[in-house]
């Protein structure tokens, strides 16, 4: 932590971080012109518009968010949590994020965050996740972990949590970006992921108040953080208007890599990725299509060697497989299968049927979602 | 002058005898109805007024008091017509001594009409049952023949109270009002509806023939026109027939509710399905003159709740009584009734608000937590009721085209049988009729864990995140499929089935 900025000056900067629009840029500005936070709210709303030309609506709510937040409150509360608050001129504020335009003034950290030079990549997506893109998701969030990279993306449901959860339970370090305060967890189904998150040396980081509430125009503001964190960015499944192509866009904005998981041009949820390759993003048919995108100073240290030949072979072999079993996972294909669908073209039964699909789901070749079964893998 | 004619009146779905004691006094004239009596009993004054007159008997210019013993009972219906004018005839003594002495030997239920003639009432099969006992002759309406002949007691049927006073003066003979009615010897036509009929589905089919067999719950959730409904219709078709008390409680229940159409004893199981909009009163039974709600009328059959989401909350919560019970005990201030109400629910409902989550084909356009919402309002509890949970999805036109022929009806109703037959064996001598309702100590008994399933439910717990709470419901089903094979002990194989049946135990995707 930088001492040479006082605890005063830290809390004053603590509250102007509460007014969400407001940016790091803007605050040395006026700190040129009234020398310090402290003094920048000691002002009011027609000084402050007038000395620093700024806009006095602007002006009126940057005081009004301000003086509603009790910065000492908001210190004891995070250290309560064992957590901490960043500000850029602190060690442990992320190199990338101080580059960005739009800097956050103050971060709220929990967790530990990985240091500057390693690799992170950004995972985002759709709430309404499709079975092909929970594979995906998992697939490439997996892979990623095992070769030391760190998955950042935003703890919502859908293609976040399955990004987070993947590493989890390979107890490898994620960073949740999240559109609330840290205090609070959104959606509350994900609180044990967050706990778990967290165990394995994960971080959740938010800009945001400590008590914050899930609020709609949160989440594309945190969406600029996810990218500046990252590079690059893989969009894996999103509608054509939806957060993820937020993301994909202010990743663009900031000059980071943006790639694409192409989809079924049928599917809405790949709607968004199968624009952005439109445009010229980047296609993702393997983890190594990722890992080339990783900047030369961040690769030092990670394993790529490991995915020399994952691109073709399983890791689930067939073989160790009955024929039977075998049968089944050829008729599951790379579709979703009804039991119905799969017990005829076996010339099965119900109950025989049920028996190879309990065991291919417990070994874990196949899952179930809505009575359709799918392959977990390629 | 004092008469004392019998009759019946209804509590819950038995009847009792109530004797209607007619006083006729000099006096300024009056007409008064007393011994709790409801409305329509109250109203039976002008009808019994104008059928007395338009007879060919004066209506006496008395006070006339009428009470209705027990006192401390409430009575309704509408069959109180008839005995309070035979009443008045006899207090009046426009009846000859030795027709006077006849009337004691009656019991007499009926309407009437303005004009004397008779008409039809509800509930006369439970009156009649229960008055047995009293060895008279009853007296019951020409339309409620039926009832009369399921009953087997002595009854006449007279069309008009001019009728039936001319056979009391001995100026007709018995034969005159008694109808022999032939009831159809032939066997109700047998249900157009068959499994057959429904393509494709193999695995809901399968849990409706475990339910069946067994008497579990079902819930099914599909797209709109996966053949929810089609098959929850033809569910009816697989369970094994009425016997003979069953079919008499839910014919009682008909009588009471006058739902008894032209049919004579009932020898269908019901399928009710109510629509989502109905109120708790309707779905339960109540109000303040307590009447069987649909659960009752579903007693030894079948209640199919389509759109099963789409019920009130309250509606859905009220079902829990009767399903773990069996029956509904409604308790008014006055009263306390009970019905009884055992019947298989099979539910139906979409997977979500939109109906197109799950559908390749369409996109389903509801936000997550409206999804969540929508699921949640089954709540816990009531899901803890249901054994079997199947997913339908939609039927490939390959698939309805070709091998058009599935099992019908009748071969998947003979292996019904016989499991019920091995479950009747079990359970000789004890409450328990089915396996759906073991107790715990007979889930002890009788649905041991067989050697390994520890590895398989070990391993089920971890991968779907079944709960402990769920175990008792799996070994039951698992013990009717067992059944349904035929073989002594559960087997892994049938576990491993159930699991099929177990979608919403699985835990959320994001759970680690």
């Amino acid at each position: 932590m930088n001492t040479s900025i006082s605890a005063a000056e830290r809390l004053a900067r603590i509250q102007l971080n509460a007014f969400l629009y407001f940016r790091a840029d803007w605050l040395e500005r006026l700190i040129e012109i009234f020398g310090s936070a402290q003094e920048i709210l000691r002002q009011d709303a027609r000084t402050l518009s007038q000395e620093a030309n700024i806009n006095p609506d602007t002006a009126a709510k940057l005081l009004q968010a301000a003086l509603a937040v009790n910065p000492q409150e908001e210190w004891d509360k995070t250290s309560a949590l064992g957590g901490h608050i960043y500000i850029p001129e602190d060690d442990e504020y992320p190199q990338s994020l101080r580059n960005c335009k739009e800097a956050p003034v103050a971060i709220y950290v929990l967790g530990h965050l990985p240091a500057d030079e390693r690799a992170c990549v950004a995972v985002v997506g759709t709430r309404k996740i499709t079975p092909y893109g929970r594979r995906v998701t998992r697939k490439l969030a997996e892979e990623l972990a095992q070769c030391g990279v760190t998955v950042v993306s935003g703890l919502a449901r859908g293609i976040d949590s399955e990004a987070h959860a993947a590493c989890v339970r390979l107890k490898k370090p994620t960073i949740a970006v999240i559109g609330t305060g840290i205090g609070r967890c959104y959606p509350a189904e994900n609180r044990s992921l967050e706990k778990a998150l967290l165990e394995h040396g994960g971080a959740v980081v938010s800009e945001l108040p400590f008590n914050s509430p899930p609020n709609a125009f949160h989440f594309p503001r945190r969406n600029r953080i996810i990218a500046a964190l990252s590079q690059p960015v893989v969009v894996v499944e999103g509608e054509i208007k939806s957060g993820a192509l937020i993301t994909a866009k202010l990743a663009l904005e900031m000059g980071k890599d943006v790639l694409a998981v192409p989809g079924p041009i049928d599917s809405p949820q790949s709607g968004g990725p199968n624009s952005l390759v439109k445009q010229g993003a980047g296609v993702v048919t393997a983890v190594a299509d990722i890992l080339d995108y990783i900047p030369q100073a961040s690769r030092f240290g990670l394993d790529l060697r490991f995915f020399e030949h994952a691109t073709q072979a399983p890791d689930k072999p067939l073989e160790e497989l009955s024929p039977r079993e075998q049968q089944v996972m050829q008729i599951v294909g790379t579709g979703m299968c009804s039991l119905d669908q799969i017990a005829e073209t076996l010339g099965s039964d119900v109950p025989e049927t049920a028996g190879l699909l309990f065991e291919l789901e417990v070994k874990g070749f196949l899952s179930c979602e809505n009575g359709l079964y799918s392959k977990n893998k390629f | 002058m004092l008469a004392n004619i019998c009759t019946g009146a209804i509590k819950g779905i038995d009847g009792f005898a109530v004797s209607v004691e007619v006083d006729i006094a000099p006096g300024m004239p009056t007409f008064s109805v007393v011994g709790l009596p409801d409305v329509e009993v109250r109203e039976s004054k002008e009808r019994v007024v104008a059928a007395v007159r338009n007879s060919g008997f004066d209506f006496p210019l008395k006070r006339i008091t009428v009470n209705l013993s027990p006192a401390e009972l409430r009575k309704s219906g509408t069959h109180f017509d008839l005995p309070i004018a035979l009443g008045i005839l006899a207090a009046s003594n426009q009846l000859s001594p030795q027709a006077t002495e006849k009337l004691k030997e009656l019991l007499a239920l009926g309407e009437l009409a303005l004009d004397g003639s008779l008409r039809p009432c509800a509930g006369v099969l439970p009156m009649l049952i229960s008055c047995q006992k009293l060895g008279k002759t009853a007296v019951i309406p020409p339309q409620n023949v039926l009832e009369g002949q399921v009953s087997s007691a002595p009854f006449i049927t007279p069309h008009t109270l001019k009728e039936l006073a001319d056979y009391l003066e001995g100026k007709t003979d018995i034969s005159s009002l008694q109808i022999n009615y032939i009831p159809q010897t032939e066997a109700e036509p047998e249900t157009e509806l068959d499994f057959s009929d429904v393509k494709g589905q193999a695995l809901a089919k399968r849990a409706l023939e475990i339910a069946a067999a067994g008497g579990h719950n079902v819930l099914m959730i599909g797209l709109p026109g996966t053949g929810k409904s089609m098959l929850a219709k033809r569910f009816p078709g697989i369970l094994p027939p009425l016997t003979q008390e069953e079919a008499l409680e839910i014919t009682k229940i008909y009588s009471i509710c006058n739902l008894m159409g032209k049919s004579k004893l009932l020898t269908r199981r019901p399928f009710r399905d109510p629509h989502h909009t109905i109120s708790d009163v309707a779905l339960i039974g109540g109000g303040s003159n307590p009447r069987p709600g649909e659960v009752s009328l579903a007693h030894n059959g079948v209640l199919f709740l389509d759109e099963f989401a789409e019920f009130s909350r309250s509606s859905l919560e009220v079902l829990r009584e009767p399903l773990e019970n069996g029956q509904v005990t409604i308790s008014r201030a006055k009263e306390t009734v009970s019905y009884p109400a055992r019947f298989t629910l099979v539910a139906a409902m979409n997977p979500c608000p939109c109906g197109n989550l799950g559908n390749p084909l369409k996109p389903c356009t509801c936000t997550p937590m409206q999804i969540n919402r929508y699921k949640s309002r089954i709540s816990g509890p009531l899901l803890d009721r249901i054994d079997l949970t199947v997913n339908l999805n939609p039927v490939k036109y390959t698939d309805w085209n070709k091998h058009s022929e599935g099992e019908t009806s009748a071969q998947i109703r003979a292996r019904v049988l016989k499991a019920r037959e091995i479950q009747r064996k079990r359970f000789a001598g004890t409450n328990t009729t089915a396996n759906a309702f073991m107790n715990a100590k007979q889930l002890k008994e009788f649905c041991p864990l067989p050697a390994g399933a520890d590895a398989i439910l070990e391993a089920a717990m971890r991968k779907f995140g079944l709960s402990a709470r769920s175990l008792d419901k799996i070994l039951k089903t698992a013990r009717t499929i067992a059944d349904l094979e035929g073989v002594a002990h559960i087997q892994t194989k049938h576990l491993v089935e159930v699991m099929q049946y177990r979608p919403l135990d699985r835990k959320g995707v994001a759970d680690v």
